[in-house]
């Protein structure tokens, strides 16, 4: 007999947007908040310097996870970066990449509405899918988001100089696979994992220590060999300032779709804890 | 061909036996009951049928198509209640109640939710989190049956409701038969399986240990005798040794209430011989004879646990 074809459960994912909206929504307007705060501040001289005495006299690897070398006066792009590095407006990201696949996919198992979504013509793979696209596009979308904020900045002050949006599109679509790459590894978690707080605090600690990793690895010479294990060395500020960084976006890409893709095989075999 | 067929299902959790080689098929328009105390597996076999989980052995076949874990075979025609229903807290039971129905393509059940909702008067635009547990339990009834599925899983469906409501939902569940749908009926209430269904199938341990006609399994528990005696006669002392079979409820000084199993006539003969008044049958209802049907079964548990087929009357 032929095998009935499940329509795609369009109503789930507008319902899953929807429950989305109002975190994504607070979040972007943060990020947004946040970019526009930073070009206040380092628009102008003065307070740029003050800015960065006041960096001086902290521990050097607070320097380093805001732009390091490149936070220097009159390296306006530089200064401009480090409302796309603060950890403020990492930890917002990584709010959204753990909360998203975790509440749509562990929460609901947990909630026990799982087991009537998926007692009607949605197929767990089907399911997964949503997640994961409302996952990726949210965080691209956080990203464009982060983008417009400097775009909205660079036409509220004046900076004396052209601020080149070109580079900082760049910076927005290699960070928005970057947050990608973390909301895949969410993916992967809620994926394999039973239990929200589990897949949670697993996510949350990879993606922490991947954070430290990069931050200890670019300060101290003798862990350097670490910088590639980690997902903030493929948004390398240097490469993109030369143009398109195609093969650090080769890598987060491949590290989207793998994460993504095991993860919903493992989903797809488990039984869920219902 | 059945709408409803499971062929030797088996799913273990690990070194725990779920179900084993547990089979039945049911036909279009058939309501049949699936009787087994707490952990016996009746949901266990429920989320299989809907491929919910992945079982370990067996197949099974749901409006002819094969049934595969996790693909949603043949969703869009099965209403199914779990167990235990838990809608999203926050959302209105009609907002959460259509996007279930919406799954698949368009929400075509509005009209038939407002009119089941009227007829179990559940005010469905109030949040599901304010819902007393008979109130869920009615959304319950209405996620099953709004979208007027051909095949019917349901798992305790009148659990928590009262019993006025329970009637009405006994009502859906008979006028769903009579248009042709299928209702596979889970339950530990004996009586409201007796009073729907057809046939039924006890489960034991994750083993199907009989399916029958409710009559049948009826007629094979004990069956009872109230011997009342004529005046000032004594109920005499029942020679179990030459009666067996027979076992004394209760014994006062002119009434014998005995239980026997197989033909009356021994027992009869027996009565027979003294001054009786009259003589009364009490029905035994599903309940008695599931029971003791479990009575029997635990005191015969080691061969139930190396057979697994169950004795089968259609």
């Amino acid at each position: 007999m032929m095998r009935h074809r499940v329509p795609f459960p369009f109503a789930l994912l507008r319902f899953w947007g929807g429950r989305l909206l109002p975190m994504w929504a607070f979040i972007g307007l943060v990020i947004f908040l946040v970019q526009i705060a930073v070009c206040a501040i380092v628009h102008d001289n003065e307070s740029v310097r003050t800015f960065l005495k006041f960096l001086d006299v902290l521990p050097p690897f607070i320097k380093t996870a805001l732009g390091g070398e490149m936070l220097q006066a009159g390296n306006v792009p530089g200064l401009i970066l480090i409302g796309y590095q603060h950890p403020l407006v990492l930890f917002l990201f990584l709010l959204f990449a753990v909360g998203a696949p975790t509440t749509l996919l562990t929460g609901e198992v947990q909630k026990g509405a799982m087991e009537l979504i998926l007692s009607r013509p949605a197929t767990k793979t089907q399911v997964y899918v949503c997640a994961s696209l409302l996952t990726m596009a949210g965080m691209f979308a956080l990203v464009l988001v982060m983008f417009l904020g400097t775009v909205a900045a660079t036409r509220l002050y004046d900076f004396g100089q052209p601020i080149p949006l070109d580079l900082f599109f760049r910076i927005a679509v290699n960070g928005g696979l970057v947050a990608g790459a973390a909301g895949a590894i969410a993916l992967l978690a809620a994926g394999v994992l039973a239990g929200r707080n589990r897949a949670v605090g697993v996510t949350v600690a990879v993606l922490v220590l991947d954070y430290f990793a990069w931050i200890v690895a670019q300060w101290w010479p003798r862990l350097s060999f670490l910088k590639p294990a980690t997902l903030f060395y493929y948004s390398s500020g240097a490469k993109l300032a030369r143009g398109w960084p195609l093969e650090n976006m080769g890598v987060l890409l491949l590290i989207i779709l793998a994460a993504s893709i095991i993860g919903g095989v493992v989903w797809q075999r488990r039984d869920l804890p219902l | 061909m059945a709408t409803l067929e499971v062929r030797s299902l088996t799913k273990w959790y690990g070194p725990v036996c779920g179900i084993e080689g547990v089979s039945f098929a049911l036909d279009r328009g058939e309501i049949f009951g699936y009787l087994g105390p707490n952990g016996s597996g009746k949901t266990t076999t429920l989320r299989c049928i809907m491929g919910l989980i992945r079982p370990d052995g067996g197949q099974v076949f749901a409006l002819g198509e094969r049934v595969v874990a996790g693909r949603a075979t043949q969703h869009d025609r099965i209403g199914y209640l779990p167990g235990e229903f838990r809608l999203w807290p926050g959302f209105r039971a009609r907002r959460s109640l259509g996007v279930l129905a919406s799954l698949g393509g368009g929400d075509r059940a509005q009209p038939r939710r407002g009119q089941l909702a009227e007829r179990l008067e559940l005010n469905l635009d109030r949040p599901v989190g304010e819902l007393s547990k008979g109130n869920r339990q009615k959304a319950a009834v209405i996620y099953a049956f709004q979208h007027q599925p051909e095949l019917l899983i349901l798992d305790e469906p009148t659990s928590g409701l009262d019993p006025l409501v329970r009637q009405t939902v006994l009502d859906l569940i008979r006028e769903a038969a009579r248009e042709g749908a299928t209702v596979l009926l889970s339950s530990h209430d004996l009586g409201e399986v007796g009073a729907v269904c057809g046939r039924a199938a006890i489960l034991r341990a994750g083993r199907l240990v009989e399916m029958a006609p409710i009559s049948k399994i009826v007629q094979r528990s004990e069956r009872r005798l109230k011997v009342w005696f004529a005046d000032g006669a004594l109920a005499p002392q029942v020679p179990l040794g030459q009666l067996p079979g027979v076992r004394v409820i209760e014994q006062q000084p002119g009434l014998l209430h005995l239980a026997y199993q197989g033909a009356c006539e021994t027992v009869l003969r027996w009565v027979a011989q003294f001054p009786v008044d009259r003589i009364a049958t009490p029905q035994t209802s599903l309940e008695e004879a599931f029971i003791e049907y479990y009575k029997t079964a635990s005191a015969t548990a080691p061969a139930a646990q190396t057979d697994s087929t169950p004795k089968v009357d259609q």
